[in-house]
């Protein structure tokens, strides 16, 4: 069993609370991603969780054990690095048997995991070769290979990939996502790319200023997303926010949202108590229709093809300009004007104040 | 020089060129392109000359002549590598270097030691860590003359480390009144401390800047993997700081080589000649006894000696930093 559990964790450095209170469960076998911007504290939770970092305050449970005051080598977790930090003086295979070597284990039974764990990660033919000599992807498997030769039952991972190039990262995704089928093992993994978390969590975890914003299945925070941050977080584009307030509905028809230039129908379904607020609404490009037309009020400022899809950017008087995703063979271009509607199912409110979700 | 093609401008100036002040023309010279990318080159290369190959190649001149200060150069006659000879044959040349050695050896082993468990003990974050390292890098900013002068007040009769001493050898019927620099071991060991009072704080710069470039990711690494604080220090930092190792053998083993200032300071190579250091003895041989020519033959030979040995150490080196060299780049 690896569950783990965080309990009102805190993280003081200083005056700074790094980890305001964080509280967790992480299923066995579940692969959990941590994501949000620079200095949200992802980093830090990893670490107390792998005991590199002390917490200030609250539990950490691994298991049955509560393991604050356990070493980081005894705590049954492997751990990849943001630079994989490979013994740069010993070879690929000492690298991978260091953690079998540090616990004496038999020389015959070293040789047979390291050549396994290698195999397993198709670097049989590095295994004498130093890790300077290694291409980055290598290099990322012999990290991998190191933790896995220890039959760890979590995996920690601090933004493992970031230090391969786009392509190679789109390969290692898929081949993590494999790896953690095969090994069944809890894997918690920190990433400030919201992309690397859609494509390989089960859950993900959100978090901003030391604290979670949103724990969900990646499609469930795509699209309701609990926060404003949340929402402007996840998806490429960055969702569309406009500024403005929630009129009630009348007679025949529902509620509203309006601004100085957009008055766009809200779902019946709108809570009622959000009529009369001031509430920021957000909504996806791929939520934003577009028509030519003379008197729509907008205007194309600049296109962006993507092949599969294009995205439209347009000003409409507003404070910034709106964008749209269209079939890539839409004639429009930059100039052209354009007439606007959002998918009332999908339009997002939310607390002008704390930025909470409201619908 | 009129180029073809600017007549006009060469006309311009060729007759204007005579009636502008020295000064004035030199600056015009010396500010043309092709001669002020050069200046820098002119004067490190006259600097180079004038410092070191002259003098080098005199004192080669001079070692193949017999020429004593009391005789004027011009008269002093070639003698090809008679000089050569008589340092090679000479007793107190061969024990002056044997015991160059072993004051280096034991002094550059002793600077390597403290300097790094003091540098290993304050690698980490720990209460006061800016004032021990201040304190610990002084003696290296102090005059030598000035070290040697204090040890040699630190081991006269009546002297503080007798001092200190006396109440735990006076119980046992000991006259506390050791004359250090009397007795020619003690006397070698009061040099040799002097030099590791003084030099340690050196290696314990290089030391604690080795530590300081040890990626921390990889020390939580072996953490993780389950290493205790003694295996990460036997498998992952000495390995890594072997270069910073090697760098301090060298640039102590280079100086400690030409171990000079405490002698003189301390014992004037006695009791006898029992702390006599090659440098001193060259010293000796050259100005108390003004053999000129005999000096410079043995400072040849001891540039051919040292320069094997020196450049040992730096092949060493090389390979070393190689092999980090492409770790840098690829991790």
């Amino acid at each position: 069993m690896a569950e783990i559990v965080l309990r009102d964790l805190v993280k003081r450095f200083g005056p700074i609370a790094a980890v305001a209170g964080v509280n967790l469960r992480i299923e066995d076998g579940e692969f959990l991603i941590m994501v949000g911007p620079s200095g949200c504290g992802k980093t830090t939770t990893l670490n107390m969780i792998s005991g590199l970092e002390t917490p200030t305050s609250g539990e950490i449970r691994i298991g049955d054990r509560v393991v604050n005051d356990l070493e980081p080598g005894e705590r049954g977790l492997g751990m990849v690095f943001q630079d994989l930090a490979l013994f740069p003086h010993m070879t690929v295979f000492e690298n991978i048997a260091f953690g079998l070597r540090v616990k004496k284990t038999d020389g015959a039974e070293v040789e047979r995991r390291v050549k396994a764990a290698a195999e397993a990660m198709h670097i049989g033919a590095l295994i004498d070769k130093r890790p300077s000599e290694c291409s980055g992807g290598e290099a990322q498997r012999v990290a991998l290979a190191r933790t896995i030769v220890n039959d760890p039952s979590v995996f920690l991972m601090d933004e493992p990939l970031s230090s391969l190039d786009a392509k190679l990262r789109l390969d290692m995704r898929t081949e993590l996502k494999h790896l953690h089928h095969r090994l069944r093992a809890t894997f918690v993994y920190v990433t400030h790319d919201q992309a690397e978390a859609m494509t390989m969590a089960d859950r993900i975890v959100v978090m901003q200023g030391g604290r979670i914003e949103q724990v969900g299945a990646p499609l469930e925070i795509y699209r309701r997303p609990a926060t404003r941050f949340v929402a402007g977080f996840f998806g490429i584009p960055t969702m569309n926010f406009l500024e403005g307030e929630v009129a009630a509905g009348g007679e025949g028809d529902g509620p509203a949202f309006r601004s100085t230039r957009v008055e766009q129908p809200l779902s019946a379904s709108t809570p009622t108590d959000v009529a009369g607020r001031a509430a920021p609404l957000g909504v996806r490009a791929e939520h934003v229709r577009l028509v030519p037309s003379d008197d729509g009020g907008g205007r194309v400022t600049l296109t962006e093809p993507l092949g599969d899809e294009t995205l439209v950017f347009f000003e409409y008087g507003g404070a910034a300009p709106l964008v749209a995703k269209v079939d890539p063979d839409s004639p429009l271009g930059p100039g052209d004007p354009v007439a606007f509607e959002f998918d009332r199912e999908w339009c997002h409110l939310f607390d002008a104040e704390g930025g909470a979700r409201l619908n | 020089m009129a180029e073809p093609g600017h007549p006009a401008v060469v006309d311009a100036t060729a007759p204007a060129r005579g009636r502008l002040p020295l000064g004035r023309r030199l600056s015009a010279w010396a500010s043309q392109e092709r001669v002020f990318r050069l200046i820098p080159f002119i004067a490190v290369e006259a600097v180079f000359i004038l410092v070191i190959i002259i003098p080098f190649i005199l004192t080669i001149y001079i070692s193949l002549l017999r020429w004593r200060a009391n005789r004027p150069f011009e008269q002093a006659n070639f003698s090809g590598f008679l000089n050569y000879g008589r340092v090679l044959a000479k007793d107190e040349f061969w024990m002056a270097l044997g015991r160059t050695f072993y004051f280096a050896g034991a002094a550059v082993i002793l600077e390597l030691l403290i300097g790094f468990v003091l540098a290993y003990l304050l690698h980490r974050h720990i209460r006061g860590r800016r004032l021990y390292i201040t304190i610990f890098l002084a003696p290296m900013m102090v005059v030598p003359v000035v070290v040697g002068y204090n040890f040699s007040m630190i081991y006269v009769d009546s002297g503080p480390l007798n001092e200190i001493l006396a109440p735990f050898l006076e119980p046992f019927g000991i006259d506390p009144r050791i004359r250090w620099l009397s007795n020619p071991f003690a006397a070698q060991w009061a040099i040799i401390l002097a030099d590791v009072w003084q030099w340690t704080s050196l290696t314990f710069l290089i030391f604690l800047s080795g530590f300081a470039a040890l990626p921390q990711q990889l020390i939580n690494a072996a953490r993780v993997l389950g290493a205790s604080p003694a295996q990460i220090f036997w498998r992952v930092q000495l390995p890594l700081l072997k270069p910073a190792i090697i760098i301090a053998v060298v640039i102590r083993s280079m100086e400690a080589l030409k171990m000079f200032d405490p002698v003189v300071l301390l014992t004037f190579g006695g009791p006898g000649i029992s702390t006599q250091t090659i440098a001193y003895y060259l010293w000796q041989e050259v100005w108390v006894f003004s053999k000129y020519s005999y000096g410079a033959a043995a400072s040849i030979l001891l540039l051919i000696f040292f320069s094997v040995f020196i450049f040992f150490g730096i092949w060493l080196l090389v390979r070393q930093r190689e092999s980090v060299r492409r770790v840098d780049v690829d991790i």
